[in-house]
């Protein structure tokens, strides 16, 4: 049985409206990421799951029970916030118990059970201090702390690693993702615009764009077979690589003066829209379309290739090993791989996606 | 850098830090000019006050007009009457404040900025225009002469203060903290006490002093709606201690300043609040 269930789940603000009928189901022990643009809706649907904002239509399930009207402190779920909205008044301590003293729970046990929580978290040392004498990565432990204490059945992480530094995050990210594996039957449920995020922590992706899901699908899914365009170019960095094209039979496609035979079979037909990851291109003395070096981005063990083809005007990325030595202003010869070439109506491509 | 200190180059006269000392001891002597006065007088026997000017130094320090002050059982029954309005007026019309004030900052409704424009705009009504109307009503209602009107007005006209003040002070309270507190588990009155409120307690402090003060300090109300003395209030016990034929400067004198010392004491202890108060969200952290 699903533990959360979003059905035809609408949202406006005065006259806009920013959910245009959402469906999902989420399992129980499922970690699913909400990704997408900023104001594609993926934080109000968030705060509607959490009891914070109401819906305007639709219904919201948790553990088969409906929950739509029912006030958020009785969905049984927990919350981090972005900004850690930590009580700066209280100390590490009184922050992580805070919902048990809420709920009355006796004193020794509220002690004993943040001692627990402070252990799995490493903050032992700090349950004493204010908020405001923690570093941001700290404030963060602690609101997840002060989330996971009372158990509840799902957790709500609206971009709770946008205020951290790059290292930081790549580091609370790990700690998320092993503590997603401590608590085995916890669903979550994680907001972010950050799609390396999405991938490296996500069972499945829900990607929302204009207030509707676009895709949904476990990252591999989304990185191999996108439904759309706009899927193929926000999951996965750098951006894929989008170029005009005609099918000249179901399974070739023409690109400038290139010819590319294709493993599948597209119903499409006449003019169309290519899309290539940049890790799907090759330098190579075989490869057929020609390409300008406008400008090489040296990451030490790869090396982007920023490029200009003759049959397109938007520029095209490629990556390559580090190890590869190049001139820009150089013309090189490019090879699509054939199985990574994926085909798209051309009116499917909204010029904002090939930027 | 050793050129610099040794004075190589001249440095400018800046004339604006002596102009706003120069200013500022004006008005600090301007201001404090009336309680030296009644200071001095208060210090001085009748006859000396009567025979000699206002500003003379004492001869020697005469005390009697505080012992007069501290004996006198009238003036022992105006600072409890006082007591027994200020603490509550200031209680309720800070309870009150806080509560429309929170409605106001973090339960918005539909109109509710419209109603918070006329909860303000009650600040500035003239207290003269209302003065008859409300009169008559206490009167009608057999409470002239007992303290009853002077709570029930301070509580009244305090609102439109306390809630602008702790309205604005709460909108600076992050609605996340609000938000996380409420899904902990917490309800509006539990995230108001145990959230919200021990955040505000610097305005609070400075709300209760301004609303302490202004009570404590307050002539019109008590002169309007109490007539015996046994109802009167400090500041209008003042006018009534003097005597019969005479005017007794020195025992006025001293009851004025032994008057003002609760504000006083009150104002020294939140002081710390009020400066911290008063530059809050100024800026962040």
């Amino acid at each position: 049985m699903a533990q959360v269930t979003l059905k035809n789940i609408k949202k406006s603000f005065g006259p806009t409206e920013v959910i245009k009928g959402v469906d999902l189901d989420i399992q129980q022990g499922e970690f699913v990421v909400f990704v997408g643009p900023s104001g594609c809706g993926k934080s109000t649907m968030l705060r509607m799951i959490s009891g914070l904002e109401d819906v305007s239509a639709g219904q919201i399930g948790i553990d088969g029970r409906d929950v739509t009207h029912v006030s958020p402190s009785k969905r049984d779920l927990a919350m981090v916030f972005q900004s850690y909205a930590l009580f700066p008044h209280l100390t590490v301590a009184e922050n992580i118990g805070f919902g048990l003293k809420l709920h009355k729970t006796p004193k020794a046990e509220i002690n004993r059970r943040v001692e627990e929580v402070a252990k799995t978290l490493q903050l032992e040392a700090l349950l004493d201090r204010t908020p405001r004498q923690l570093s941001g990565g700290q404030r963060q432990r602690v609101a997840i702390g002060r989330s996971i204490i009372r158990n509840p059945k799902v957790f709500l992480f609206d971009e709770p690693l946008s205020n951290l530094d790059a290292a930081l995050r790549g580091k609370m990210r790990l700690e998320i993702a092993r503590l997603h594996k401590e608590l085995k039957d916890v669903t979550m449920i994680y907001v972010t615009h950050d799609q390396v995020e999405a991938m490296t922590l996500a069972d499945r992706i829900v990607v929302f764009n204009q207030g509707r899901i676009e895709q949904v699908g476990t990252p591999m899914e989304l990185y191999h077979t996108p439904a759309n365009p706009f899927v193929a170019g926000f999951i996965g960095a750098p951006a894929m690589n989008f170029l005009p094209a005609e099918m000249l039979s179901e399974q070739q496609v023409r690109l400038g003066e290139t010819v590319l035979d294709l493993p599948q079979s597209s119903a499409l037909s006449g003019a169309v829209t290519l899309g290539i990851r940049p890790e799907h291109i090759e330098v190579s003395d075989g490869g057929e379309i020609m390409a300008t070096l406008d400008l090489m981005e040296k990451l030490g063990s790869e090396t982007l290739l920023h490029l200009t083809t003759p049959f397109s005007d938007s520029p095209l990325t490629a990556r390559v090993d580090g190890a590869v030595e190049l001139t820009e202003g150089q013309t090189l010869r490019l090879k699509f791989n054939p199985n990574a070439v994926h085909i798209f109506a051309a009116s499917e491509v909204r010029p904002a996606m090939t930027a | 850098m050793a050129d610099l200190s040794s004075g190589a180059i001249p440095r400018r006269f800046n004339p604006w830090p002596v102009t706003i000392f120069t200013v500022l001891f004006i008005l600090a002597v301007l201001f404090l000019t009336p309680t030296i006065g009644v200071l001095l007088s208060s210090v001085k026997t009748t006859r000396a006050i009567a025979l000699g000017d206002l500003w003379s130094w004492p001869d020697r320090l005469y005390l009697g007009n505080y012992a007069e002050v501290f004996s006198n059982p009238a003036v022992h029954r105006y600072f409890l009457n006082t007591l027994i309005v200020t603490l509550p007026a200031t209680l309720a019309s800070t309870a009150l404040g806080v509560l429309a004030g929170y409605t106001f900052a973090k339960l918005p409704f539909r109109g509710s900025n419209l109603l918070f424009l006329v909860v303000i705009a009650g600040m500035f009504f003239p207290p003269q225009v209302i003065l008859v109307p409300l009169f008559r009503l206490f009167n009608s209602m057999g409470l002239i002469d007992t303290l009853w009107p002077i709570f029930l007005v301070h509580t009244a006209l305090g609102i439109p203060i306390c809630t602008l003040l702790m309205r604005n002070f709460f909108a600076t309270v992050p609605n996340a903290l609000r938000e996380a507190a409420i899904l902990e588990g917490a309800n509006e009155w539990q995230v108001l006490t145990r959230v919200v409120l021990p955040l505000s307690l610097p305005a609070l402090a400075v709300l209760a002093t301004l609303q302490f003060t202004w009570i404590w300090n307050d002539f019109l109300w008590p002169l309007i709606f109490t007539q015996s003395d046994e109802k009167r209030t400090i500041m209008v016990g003042i006018v009534n201690l003097r005597g019969q034929y005479t005017v007794a400067w020195g025992v006025q004198g001293a009851l004025s300043l032994i008057a003002s010392l609760p504000t006083l004491l009150i104002f020294l202890y939140f002081q710390r609040f009020f400066i911290k108060g008063m530059t809050m969200g100024a800026v962040k952290g």
